[in-house]
């Protein structure tokens, strides 16, 4: 079900669970669209070679990850603010999950805040934001 | 200034199915919401800002949107150094900074503005 | 009477919630909690008044500080203006010592958080250091610890003999609660968070699924 209309949100409500594409084949397509085409994004090796886990997904990534599972949502909703933390990396072809749930609502204004999250499979929190929304 | 098919394929990667992100030949395509965070100039110090030893990564970010970013649209932006602080994480002792930028279009109506928050971390010992 | 100890707001750089949407989710989604300690990072908010808000929504609110020592970073509780005169909460060298010492004196209560945490964590640094004089209390569950992180920070603490305590380190509002102390009785103002902790009349609690 997709949400129009400010009235059809709840408090609290949680929005259906997004896992976003982490291949390295659509990473490496993201890293050319977005001009960031850098070895520590779309080559393993090369990203451990600096010290890193692996090849990873860049950050700006995540954040589209975050707007996206917003718009599958509320299809014509718009993302007008979306502000991440980064507390540890996302791996490109590891497996991540976004959950997102409504934490405030202003009637008036026709806004909604949202948190977010991505986590693994261990349910361990890798990014974390909020995002201000404009519904209907 | 930005290409159509770029926005399309930056959108579609990202999974948005919205049309007016993901399809150039809709009456409202526009850039994805998040889309100035990628033009930010991230770790680009301010010129002479003094060189910090380390391994510089995104911290965060924020990107707010004001109006759509379209194709073809001469766009300017402007950053400036806008927080610095240290913290201690994980990783060991880090220095934070954060970097604004604010996008322009050409009648000099602001589009959006954008932080990248960036950590230097102390290089672990080996 | 069951608290979060560890919880940051929008004062702490890296926390995105208002106290206002913690105290909305605790009550709509009945997060089995009675309050929550804001324990902003290096910093203690003297300026904010939560005092209606916890009236409205029957929440007990009551404030700390996050600051950071060479054995990772430490909550401290009953922070008073003399305290904070004592040493300097933004200083991230803080030797934990001295933040025990001044915080015994001024009758806070000084408590290592997320101690199995790598390099932010007590127990990351005690080859280095060694043990810690004066630790009582150290955090045994953290809503945001991965790994075996808390695993490691319970077996520091029935090695050494502390007490835990536990919190959800919420920097977003559905993160509240997601770990507390049990306390055995009622708790209204920061006084009484001490003396209680002072006491040794807590448990370490968590809500996480996985846990």
């Amino acid at each position: 079900m997709t949400i129009s209309r400010i009235e059809d949100v709840q408090f609290g409500e949680e929005l259906p669970v997004f896992d976003p594409d982490t291949s390295l084949d659509n990473v490496k397509r993201f890293a050319v669209a977005a001009g960031w085409n850098r070895p520590r994004f779309t080559d393993h090796e090369a990203a451990r070679a600096e010290g890193l886990p692996g090849a990873l997904v860049p950050g700006i990534m995540s954040q589209g990850f975050l707007a996206a599972m917003i718009h599958r949502w509320a299809p014509d909703a718009e993302v007008q603010l979306v502000d991440t933390v980064f507390r540890a990396p996302v791996v490109v072809d590891l497996q991540y999950h976004i959950n997102g749930v409504v934490t405030d609502i202003d009637e008036e204004e026709k806004l909604i805040e949202i948190d977010l999250t991505l986590t693994n499979d261990a349910d361990e929190t890798r990014v974390f934001g909020t995002a201000k929304v404009l519904i209907g | 200034m930005l290409d159509a098919e770029d926005l399309a394929a930056y959108a579609a990667t990202c999974g948005e199915l919205a049309p007016r992100y993901t399809q150039t030949s809709h009456p409202d395509y526009q850039a994805p919401p998040t889309i100035a965070t990628s033009l930010s100039p991230g770790q680009r110090m301010p010129i002479g800002f003094p060189k910090i030893a380390g391994l510089g990564m995104d911290a965060g970010k924020a990107v707010c949107s004001m109006k759509p970013i379209r194709p073809g649209v001469t766009i300017t932006g402007k950053s400036h150094m806008h927080d610095i602080y240290t913290k201690t994480g994980r990783s060991g002792r880090m220095v934070f900074f954060v970097i604004r930028m604010e996008l322009f279009d050409p009648q000099g109506d602001q589009l959006a503005w954008a932080d990248t928050s960036v950590v230097i971390r102390e290089k672990p010992q080996s | 009477m069951i608290l979060d100890l560890h919880a940051h707001s929008i004062k702490s750089d890296d926390g995105r919630a208002k106290v206002q949407n913690y105290c909305q989710w605790i009550s709509t989604r009945k997060v089995p909690i009675d309050g929550f300690v804001l324990t902003e990072h290096r910093q203690f908010d003297f300026e904010s008044d939560y005092s209606t808000l916890a009236e409205k929504f029957g929440i007990t609110i009551l404030k700390g500080a996050e600051v950071e020592t060479e054995y990772g970073h430490v909550l401290v509780f009953g922070v008073t203006l003399a305290l904070t005169r004592a040493f300097d909460f933004a200083n991230i060298h803080l030797p934990l010592a001295l933040v025990l010492e001044a915080s015994e004196q001024h009758n806070a209560v000084a408590v290592p958080c997320h101690p199995g945490r790598v390099r932010v964590g007590m127990s990351a640094h005690i080859d280095t250091y060694g043990i810690p004089e004066g630790v009582r209390i150290v955090e045994t569950y953290n809503g945001g610890s991965r790994g075996n992180e808390d695993q490691i920070a319970q077996k520091m603490a029935e090695e050494q003999g502390y007490l835990g305590i536990g919190g959800s380190d919420a920097h977003i509002v559905s993160h509240i609660g997601r770990c507390a102390t049990r306390f055995s009785h009622d708790i209204s103002i920061e006084a009484e968070l001490t003396d209680a902790l002072r006491a040794g009349d807590f448990e370490a609690i968590t809500f996480r699924e996985n846990a």
